[in-house]
């Protein structure tokens, strides 16, 4: 349930100072974001280029065309490179957007691999934040901060330049830039504030589409498909005309940014026009010529351009303010990822000759956000070498147990002992223990590699031994066409195409076999075969049992006769 | 031959028509005039300057008024214009979009069964809500032809003041810009498609991985599977990388398109003297630099198209269904072969199982099973194999969905909340529930107290899917919304999960007064004690439809 999760994630919103830090962190992927806002300053530099040619250009015109032809050249030449730097701009942009994103999906990813299951974050949520969340900040990295980051700087390059040219010109520039600073900045946060609201007024005219979209199995089960649809033309109605109402303020802001950008257009013409009449009614330093006064009006709009620009990237900027409060909100990982195992037991070593007894002494696991407990007051021990089956009906927490040996549930109360020695919270028997579920990680390659997965450094005389004792000959002998090695290396596509349940149960199996554990874990190992398969695989099972301590959550009364110890859980109502 | 959304869009441009012409004029205005004042700023300096050196005479003879004037106002009308353009056609967009979501939700819930469960997931939404987005763009789009058309024009006409030849180059230089751009978006077309791929194929490898916690642990395989991932993220990031450089191109074509244009403005001028040169030129920039629009456009063009036959499927099969409904008799005929009237069946391995109105069953088994399977099929939300599910006598998959529904009162596993208030939820099974009925089945469902609590009891909003509550409230809230309905069975999909052993007996002792007041059948399914023994019957899914009668 995507929707469900992750509007639950956006109900604690971040304060805007922690995810201006988060997004500040997650940008630096490399301080090299600054090459992007570099090659936006030289267009400014190129612009200054750009005027200049034309202005030469124009005051060459009376020497005839051969003395305006390098002051045309100087003006393909400049435009050219505008168009380069800002290539080159948007290239480096997609560069920084594009390591910050893997960066940052790198990280996800961990936390995902390490979630608690059952836990609030569903593979739905993470899934969205690892796709469409961490999408969402590629505008801001590519295009926003490189703008900001020149939008400081090269409007006074811009004014320099002028300023060299004609300082009343340049004045004139500060002059309308003022009033937009100072409205800016007396509206300050409110200015803010209107283009936030236009963003969530648009969101939400698509967002109770996108609702009645998802809930659509609902409206239908209650024939409501026809009142929805009706309600929905309404409501997007209605909400239209309540966003043209924040729209009409928030476009005044873009409107006045373009009407500062005329405004100085204008009155730099005008200005120049009247101090190359010398009709000025007040007296400045200067005396313009052709060229100079050319230069400056050519320059004007440019002031405005970084700012333009700016303006333009906005949304990205809000669009990543979004996904940032999705993504600050989900859960860090639990530990650093990977080889950390200090909560092992020392007892317990991969190699260790002597097999491990298991107790779980009143053990309680409740997932953070339930109202109940997934097990409560477990009690039962696995002696060395031992099978224990766990049964009992769905959502009786079987697999909640295995998980917690695993380190992927959380332990509220009681203790797991491992030859008497307590596993600390949030401690792991993985490294020695194996693992076969009703669901076996199978992915694109041939079997060999599947296999290998438990165990890269296996012989192939294990794997040999592993795939007869796990009963997939037959299966591989009609693959290879005769010979077990060649039905080793025929390939399965990730979906496990071509193989049955059965089948599939049986090559998890072989892997759990191939992995050296004293330890063996078995969630529903038979689940969804029927009767024959059933009773074949579990001959399987008790040879894979052989010589380990084995736990086995299952529905099925044969495993069940299988068992040296059956704990049954339930809700005793 | 142009598909059903290009009739619908052709229709909403119909009746929006006014909005988008005001839009299209305005954006006119706002194209011709920047090509205009940086025309006329250029030609009153220039021939400012020449009057300035010709001396105070000529300076006092020089019409500056006008000129003066013409640059103030045609700054202002820029700006206005744009403003005035903006609102127009976002207006436009707004109206437009809102009749053509309802007719794509209308579509969408005529389509086959389970298509409307996908829908569940949140690619096909996601891609859904951005296909109507980009059709708003498109509507927001309207007017960026008729910018560059006036565009045009103002440049032409300004342009042979200069010379003709100049402003023939200019609209030359326009010309080769679209074409050359034109080519560009036609090459980077499969770049969007890559990045669905990419996306996709991300999001595959990390659903596989993410759901197989326990076996990449005890195998040390996490390492490797964050590499897995990795490797498909790169994939996307390089991807949408390709993406936006081959956007970058067509930022160096447009800028020296400027600059190019310019310069051959001006040289190609150069012989009517220097005002007339300098208004050329800078009219012939103004005029390129008008296309930019459109140019973005061009490269958003394969999405929107990739958006539009998607839509169009949508409202193809939406077509043809109707002609199918209308065709069809509305009710298939009694089946004599088949089981009796006035009740349900449904076949599971063992046999068909027969539930008269009023009885109350569970279904159950591991989880996996096909339980929540078979409740979607009787909702006919799924497709059921002929023969599987009778209802009153006839096949389910023969009788319109819309009139089988009406026998069901379900309550769905997920809940399924709408976005809006707890009154909003609850009215959607029943739409002329009052107030008394609504409270009385929050009661039944023991949510009554929690939603008194709420700020504003029944109008309380509890947000995206029901986010301002808990898992256990939601699904009481759905329970509560199926029993707001009076449909002759009641549907419960595991209605307890995550609730306390206090509130789940509550909620059965409710449940089962309910029942016997109403006198609606229940079809459970449910693995928790306290609610199966409200049930005479048992189904058990694996055991093969072993229909034990007696309680446990």
């Amino acid at each position: 349930m995507t929707a469900l999760s992750s509007s639950d994630l956006a109900s604690t919103d971040p304060t805007p100072r922690a995810r201006r830090q988060w997004l500040k962190t997650i940008a630096q992927g490399g301080r090299r974001g600054d090459a992007a806002a570099a090659w936006l300053m030289l267009d400014s530099v190129a612009a200054i280029g750009f005027a200049g040619g034309l202005a030469g250009a124009i005051v060459a015109v009376p020497a005839g065309a051969a003395a305006v032809l390098p002051w045309v050249m100087l003006v393909v030449l400049s435009g050219g490179l505008r168009g380069l730097v800002v290539m080159l701009a948007t290239r480096r942009g997609a560069r920084q957007a594009e390591n910050a994103k893997v960066t940052l999906r790198r990280r996800i990813v961990a936390s995902a691999l390490h979630r608690d299951p059952g836990a609030p974050t569903t593979t739905g949520v993470l899934m969205a934040a690892v796709v469409d969340e961490v999408d969402a900040l590629d505008g801001y990295i590519a295009r926003f901060l490189p703008a900001r980051k020149a939008g400081a700087i090269a409007p006074f390059l811009i004014l320099l330049a002028t300023a060299l040219a004609s300082p009343v010109a340049a004045g004139i520039l500060v002059v309308t830039l003022i009033p937009f600073i100072v409205a800016m900045a007396l509206a300050g946060g409110a200015a803010a504030e209107k283009s936030r609201r236009q963003f969530t007024a648009l969101a939400r005219l698509t967002g109770r589409f996108a609702d009645r979209v998802r809930a659509l199995p609902v409206v239908l089960a209650f024939g409501a498909e026809d009142r929805e649809a009706h309600a929905l033309g309404i409501a997007a109605d209605e909400l239209a005309a309540r966003t043209m109402g924040v729209l009409r303020v928030a476009f005044l802001s873009s409107g006045a940014l373009e009407f500062f950008a005329a405004l100085s257009v204008a009155l730099v013409a005008v200005y120049c026009g009247f101090n190359l009449l010398h009709l000025l009614p007040f007296p400045v330093p200067e005396q313009l010529d052709l060229g100079r006064a050319f230069f400056v009006l050519a320059l004007a709009p440019e002031f405005y351009a970084p700012m333009r620009r700016l303006a333009a990237a906005y949304h990205d900027k809000q669009a990543a303010e979004t996904a940032a409060d999705r993504l600050i909100a989900l859960p860090a990982p639990a530990s650093p990822m990977p080889a950390s195992l200090p909560a092992t037991p020392h007892a317990l070593r991969p190699d260790m000759p002597v097999l491990p007894a298991l107790a779980f002494r009143s053990v309680a696991i409740r997932y953070p956000g339930a109202e109940r407990c997934a097990v409560s007051d477990l009690m039962f021990d696995v002696p060395p070498g031992r099978i224990v089956v766990l049964t009992g009906p769905s959502g009786s927490g079987k697999t909640s147990a295995l998980h917690l040996l695993l380190g992927l549930a959380p332990l509220v109360a009681g203790d797991v002992l491992i030859d008497g020695e307590r596993l600390p919270p949030g401690g792991s028997l993985a490294p020695s223990a194996s693992w076969a579920g009703q669901h076996p990680l199978i992915i694109a390659g041939t079997i060999r590699e599947n296999l290998r997965l438990a165990c890269p450094d296996a012989t192939d005389d294990a794997i040999d031994r592993a795939v007869v004792q796990a009963g997939l000959r037959p299966m591989l002998m009609a693959r290879g066409g005769g010979r077990m090695a060649a039905g080793l290396d025929t390939r399965l596509d990730a979906r496990g195409g071509g193989l049955s349940g059965g089948e599939r149960r049986r090559l998890a199996l072989a892997r759990a076999m191939l992995k050296p554990a004293p330890i063996l874990l078995l969630d529903e190992p038979t689940a969804h075969l029927d009767a024959l398969s059933e009773i074949a695989l579990v001959t399987t099972i008790v040879a894979a049992c052989r010589g380990r301590t084995t736990l086995i959550a299952t529905h099925s009364d044969r495993l069940v006769g299988i068992a040296d110890h059956v704990v049954r859980l339930g809700d005793p109502a | 031959m142009t598909g059903p959304l290009d009739r619908l869009l052709a229709q909403e441009r119909g009746a929006q028509r006014l909005l988008l012409a005001r839009a299209a004029l305005l954006a006119a205005v706002v194209a011709a005039a920047s090509v205009l004042l940086l025309g006329l700023s250029g030609w009153f300096i220039t021939a400012a300057a020449i009057a300035g050196l010709a001396g105070p005479a000529a300076a006092l003879a020089f019409n500056y008024m006008l000129p003066s004037a013409g640059i103030r106002l045609l700054a202002i009308l820029r700006t206005g214009a744009r403003y005035g353009e903006r609102l127009a056609s976002h207006e436009a967009a707004f109206g437009a979009l809102a009749r053509i979501r309802p007719a794509i939700f209308r579509a969408l819930a005529a389509q086959p069964a389970g298509t409307a469960l996908a829908f569940g997931t949140g690619e096909a939404t996601a891609r859904l809500i951005g296909d109507v987005d980009a059709m708003e763009m498109q509507f927001v789009r309207q007017s960026a032809p008729w910018g560059v058309a006036a565009a045009l024009i103002a440049g032409f006409g300004l342009v042979s003041l200069g010379s003709v030849a100049a402003s023939i180059a200019t609209a030359c230089c326009m010309a080769v810009l679209l074409i050359i751009a034109d080519r560009l978006a036609r090459r980077s077309a499969p770049l969007g498609q890559a990045v669905q791929y990419a996306a996709g194929a991300l999001r595959e490898t990390f659903a596989g991985l993410a759901d197989a916690a326990p076996e990449l642990q005890c195998f040390g395989l996490e390492p490797w599977a964050a590499a897995q991932v990795d490797d498909r993220s790169r994939a996307l990031a390089a991807a949408q990388r390709a993406q936006a450089e081959a956007a970058g191109w067509l930022d160096l074509l447009h800028a020296t398109a400027v600059g190019i244009a310019a310069a051959g403005a001006a040289i190609l001028s150069a012989g009517s003297g220097a005002p007339r040169a300098a208004l050329a030129a800078l009219a012939a920039a103004m005029t390129i630099d008008a296309g930019t629009p459109v140019l973005r456009a061009m490269i958003e063009r394969g999405r929107m198209r990739a958006a539009r036959d998607r839509l169009d499927d949508i409202l193809k099969t939406h077509e043809g269904a109707e002609t199918y409904l209308e065709n069809a008799s509305p009710r298939a005929l009694p089946n004599t072969a088949g089981p009796s009237r006035s009740a349900l069946h449904f076949v599971l391995p063992a046999g068909m199982c027969h539930v008269r109105r009023g009885d109350r069953v569970a279904l159950t088994g591991p989880s996996g099973i096909g339980k929540t399977t078979l409740v979607e099929k009787m909702l006919s939300l799924r497709p059921s194999a002929p023969g599987e599910i009778w209802l009153d006598g006839d096949d389910i998959g023969l009788i319109p969905a819309e009139i089988s529904r009406r026998s069901f009162a379900w309550a769905p596993q997920d809940a399924a909340l709408l976005s809006g208030t707890v009154r909003d939820n609850l009215m959607l099974a029943n739409p002329d529930a009052d107030d008394a009925t609504l409270w009385r089945a929050l009661h039944d469902a023991v949510l009554d107290d929690r939603v008194r609590a709420l700020d504003h009891g029944l109008d309380a909003w509890v947000g995206e899917n029901g986010a301002r509550l808990s898992g256990g409230e939601r699904r009481r809230l759905a329970v509560a919304r199926a029993y707001c309905s009076l449909a002759p069975w009641l549907v419960l999909d595991e209605p307890s999960e995550g609730l306390d052993r206090t509130t789940e007996r509550l909620l059965a002792v409710r449940l089962a007064q309910r029942l016997d007041t109403t006198g609606q059948g229940l079809i459970l399914v449910s693995h928790r004690p306290a609610l199966v023994a409200l049930c005479p019957r048992r189904f058990d899914l694996t055991q093969a439809g072993l229909d034990r009668r007696s309680a446990a």
